[in-house]
């Protein structure tokens, strides 16, 4: 069929010769020369014809056959529409399945930073957790580094942007002067900002728009460059406008502007940090320089780390620094989330295999009822790889129609999501639009599953002895002990146990996440939040109108208690200090204790319902002038004061911190996640603690969106122009701490349902052929006289046994998965009594349901038909 | 075109020139005008060769792994594209020589001795 391609020059060339040599024959003839070349070229006839015929040759014989095997392969797929309708959907939802988690995959891990040489960007990353450097750290890197053609140094931060309705809360990045020329990128319109704009604090009053906001906010305005913008109240000179794909360097994170980070204390209202030591809040990006591999940067780095913990032991001992892929917080999210997308794609991966399986099986099958076919070809003179090609041709059509679909579903599943906005006022966009990576994976995929089920039954057919075949002998078909078929339907059923018990894991956990113990009551809560310090007010004013809105919102009806924070557990606003107990002799950086922080105001433990054990809660009264306080929760107490007991004991945030005395103590609760391990939470009095950053969180009996409106009428009133974010009920907030748990469930019984429906098929192919095959003997058997018992158990005998081996393996494979679904899925163990009894009931479901209308069939062969059959 | 030489020759009928080529080359190898002519000459000019029809053929063989090529020169010191039988082809023509010594056999008895058919 292939051969070494010959050229069209050399075959016109062997014409040609041939031309010459006939006209020597004539010319020896005694012919002149010039009536011998036109009788050789007569004799030839069209040499033209003979040039496209030998064109053809070379190309039409793969094709001609294709298109036959095709054509045959339609005629013969829609002649069975229920077969092929069944292996069509089972092969788009496996296959779309894939493509979809492919997408995600593909957007987390494989597509790169829409930046010039993204391979060579890398986040750094410290051993305090989480990616954050102090600025006058990153600087010292940024200088002394010999790996890196650039670091920058950036912090995601909100603002408020002055529009035309009032002040809009938007978010953006506070970045380093070399920003943009780090990462090579070219402005849309006017120019971005350079290191040179970016020297003196509070110097370069500039911003930089995204596309989408420059369309959005300011109509795609050609003329705005120079135009002045208000941002916390403050004019700020646009400078260009960025291009349409670059949303920064975080996946997800999509930021409407860039502001130079010498503009931080004017950003940050009154938490300027650039030169704080301590504070640990500058993401660093670097371009790797050419050729440098990552393992020296990051020796590098280290080397320069031990240097700063030499200089400054206070604050950089024990410093360690690691490089890891941008895009996703550096590992924080990026592993977690990468490891949770394997983890899907893994058990894609098994939903399509069972899909496979099934068609596998159910083409086996088939080619076992089309042997008669497959013999009068092979007798006609067919050869064997011409009908192997034939039926793989088949299973490929099969495939890629199944592919075609489930590419289209994939396709309208994955825009659906990346239209979706996460229920934040982040600006968090899932763009997980496929790209011809995913078409490429989806094609490769297709043609493998084709092949891979399509391989077993087109071996079978050509082994097949065509002379057994047609004198009808029932042993021509050679059955062994252990048919492929029956492996199949093993590996069917495990596949489907542990999808179906990874799905009943999920949802038990959802069920039990619904009702567990968050440590606090989000029933009947609405939230509101502002930020003083960005609206332009000092401190002094900002505590004014804490209270004056306090006060307000406690005489509207309904309420019963009112309470402020700088902001609600579980929401994505959560800050950690960390904290020493007095009784150390000589704190160290490595004695600290992270813990969760919350700067609280009186009755916000009775506002959200935590329980406090023992102590006191906070007064009006412990302000600046009196003692500094705090309420720590029992796992603070056991960590950093190493007592059940801490009323009294005293502690420090930082090695150098005041004193602060524990004068009361709360029950533990749920702060960061739905999975977390009791972790250390301390929460100081507002008075005692200026954050400008404030949710006010109201407990009322009437319902929470009719409370919203109220609460937000209150705050306008007080200043129209206050910007107000986070508003609504304080379930809805918690939407994010259960969207793992609820992504989990959902994926995970989307594929237990397929896996399903799958094995549903699957058994239900392979009793219903065993049926069928059997009829002649049933019928013999019925008419001397067996009892129905003993005719399901001729029919049933092989796949009880087959589903109960596959149920056993599958159970094994649970119970190891089960565990990789604890870290995912709030309390999930696969040992959990009522989730086996509900894998077991489901399968024993599935497998009477599947068995059923086989069986009956069985049972209503009437033997005088079934004798006169053959 | 049609030449009284011509009307007195037999086209060849179809997957016949196949056989006759594999035939030719059994005697060694040669080139597409050589067997062309060899074909004519054995045939003593009864069996019509469409030059133009020998070239598809002789590429088809190629492809079936029957015949092999390489270029060289002919007696008169032409640059000349050779034909040889390879061992596939040489039982390939084995097999159509019997298969067609049977058919021209049974279609000779059901013909009858000469002149049978009036």
């Amino acid at each position: 069929m292939f051969w070494h391609k010959r050229r069209q020059t050399d075959f016109d060339e062997e014409i040609a010769s041939h031309l010459s040599l006939e006209a020597d024959r004539l010319r020896d003839r005694g012919v002149s020369q010039a009536e011998a070349e036109t009788a050789a070229r007569r004799q030839f006839g069209n040499v033209a014809t003979a040039q496209e015929r030998f064109y053809e040759a070379g190309h039409r014989l793969w094709w001609e056959q294709l298109k036959r095997d095709v054509i045959y392969a339609g005629r013969i797929l829609s002649h069975n529409p229920g077969f092929t309708l069944v292996a069509v959907l089972s092969l788009a939802l496996g296959i779309g399945a894939n493509s979809l988690v492919f997408s995600v995959v593909n957007a987390l891990v494989l597509r790169p930073l829409p930046v010039e040489h993204a391979e060579q960007l890398v986040s750094l990353e410290t051993n305090v957790g989480g990616p954050g450097l102090s600025f006058p750290d990153y600087r010292e890197l940024r200088d002394r580094n010999q790996s890196f053609t650039g670091l920058v140094g950036l912090r995601v931060a909100p603002m408020e942007l002055d529009t035309s309705r009032g002040a809009d809360h938007i978010w953006g990045y506070l970045a380093t002067g070399n920003y943009f020329d780090v990462l090579g990128l070219q402005p849309v319109v006017g120019r971005f900002f350079h290191a040179q704009d970016d020297l003196r604090p509070g110097a370069s009053p500039y911003a930089v728009l995204s596309y989408a906001s420059w369309q959005q906010r300011f109509g795609g305005d050609g003329n705005i460059v120079g135009k002045t913008i208000r941002i916390n109240r403050q004019p700020f000179t646009v400078l260009g406008v960025a291009g349409k794909g670059f949303h920064g360097t975080e996946i997800f994170y999509w930021p409407e502007v860039w502001v130079p980070m010498m503009m931080e204390p004017q950003i940050e209202v009154g938490n300027p940090w650039l030169e704080h030591r301590g504070t640990r809040n500058t993401w660093v990006l670097g371009r790797l320089k050419p050729g440098i591999p990552a393992a020296q940067a990051e020796a590098n780095l280290n080397a320069i780390a031990a240097e700063l913990a030499r200089e400054q032991p206070d604050y950089d001992e024990g410093l360690k620094l690691k490089v890891a892929r941008p895009g996703l917080i550096g590992d924080a999210i990026g592993a977690p989330a990468r490891a949770f997308a394997s983890g899907v794609m893994v058990l894609a991966a098994l939903v399509l295999l069972a899909a496979c399986t099934n068609l596998a099986s159910l083409l086996t099958a088939r080619t076992a009822d089309r042997q008669r076919e497959i013999a009068i070809r092979l007798s006609l003179g067919a050869s064997r790889w011409r009908v192997t090609r034939q039926m793989l041709t088949e299973t490929l059509v099969l495939s890629l129609a199944g592919g075609a679909a489930g590419y289209a579903l994939a396709v309208f599943l994955a825009r659906a999501l990346s239209n979706w906005r996460a229920p934040l006022e982040f600006p968090v966009q899932f763009d997980v639009n496929p790209d011809w990576r995913v078409f490429a994976f989806t094609s490769a995929v297709s043609f493998c599953a084709g092949i891979v089920f399509g391989l077993a039954p087109a071996g079978h057919a050509s082994r097949m002895n065509p002379n057994a075949v047609l004198k009808g002998e029932a042993s021509a078909w050679r059955s062994r002990r252990l048919a492929l078929r029956d492996v199949l339907v093993v590996v069917q059923v495990s596949l489907c146990f542990v999808l179906v018990s990874g799905c009943m894991l999920a949802l038990r956990g959802l069920q039990k996440a619904l009702v567990m113990q968050l440590g606090f009551q989000p029933q009947e809560v609405s939230v509101v939040s502002f930020d003083l310090g960005m609206a332009g007010y000092s401190e002094e004013q900002g505590r004014g109108f804490q209270q004056r809105a306090l006060q307000a919102i406690q005489q509207l009806p309904g309420v019963s208690s009112a309470a402020y924070s700088r902001s609600v557990p579980l929401s994505i606003d959560q800050s950690q200090t960390s904290s020493f107990s007095e009784d150390l002799a000589h704190p160290r950086p490595s004695d600290s204790v992270s813990a969760v922080h919350y700067e609280v105001s009186p009755n916000y433990f009775h506002t959200l319902g935590i329980d406090l054990i023992a102590g006191r809660d906070f007064t009006w009264h412990d302000d600046a002038k009196s003692p500094l306080v705090a309420v720590v929760n029992r796992t603070f107490g056991k960590q950093v004061l190493h007592t059940d007991y801490p009323l009294g004991k005293r502690f420090r945030f930082g090695m150098v911190g005041n004193l602060i005395q524990v004068v009361g103590l709360v029950e533990d609760g749920k702060y960061v996640t739905l999975t977390e391990a009791p972790q250390p939470a301390v929460f100081q009095p507002m008075l005692q603690s200026y954050n400008t950053t404030t949710t006010l969180i109201v407990k009322s009996f009437s319902p929470e969106t009719q409370m919203v409106q109220q609460i937000r009428q209150a705050v306008t009133q007080l200043d129209p122009d206050l910007p107000l974010y986070g508003t609504g009920s304080l379930r809805e907030m918690l939407g994010l701490a259960f969207f793992p748990t609820r992504a989990a469930a959902i994926a995970l019984s989307a594929f237990g349902l397929l896996a399903v429906m799958l094995a549903a098929t699957g058994i239900h192919g392979l009793v219903s052929y065993a049926v069928a095959r059997r009829v002649h003997e049933i019928g013999i058997r019925m008419a001397v006289g067996a009892r129905p018992a003993q005719v399901v158990r001729l029919v049933l005998g092989k796949t009880v046994v087959l589903v109960a081996t596959g149920a056993a393996i599958g159970a094994g494979l649970a119970m190891a998965a089960g565990q990789i679904l604890a870290s995912v899925v709030y309390d999930a163990s696969p040992r959990d009594p009522q989730v086996f009894a509900a894998v077991l009931g489901t399968m024993a479901l599935l497998g009477l349901a599947s068995c059923w209308a086989p069986v009956r069939r069985a049972l209503r062969v009437d033997p005088m038909i079934a004798l006169r059959h053959e | 075109m049609t030449t009284r030489e011509e009307t007195d020759r037999i086209a060849l009928l179809q997957g016949t020139l196949d056989l006759l080529i594999l035939r030719t080359l059994l005697l060694g190898r040669q080139h597409g005008q050589g067997i062309a002519r060899a074909i004519q000459q054995q045939s003593d000019d009864v069996l019509l060769i469409d030059h133009g029809s020998l070239y598809p053929a002789l590429q088809r063989l190629e492809a079936r792994g029957w015949i092999k090529a390489a270029w060289g020169t002919s007696e008169n010191n032409r640059k000349a594209r050779f034909y040889a039988l390879t061992k596939a082809g040489r039982k390939q023509l084995h097999r159509e020589a019997s298969q067609w010594r049977r058919l021209a056999a049974a279609i000779g008895r059901v013909l009858g001795p000469h002149g049978a058919e009036g």
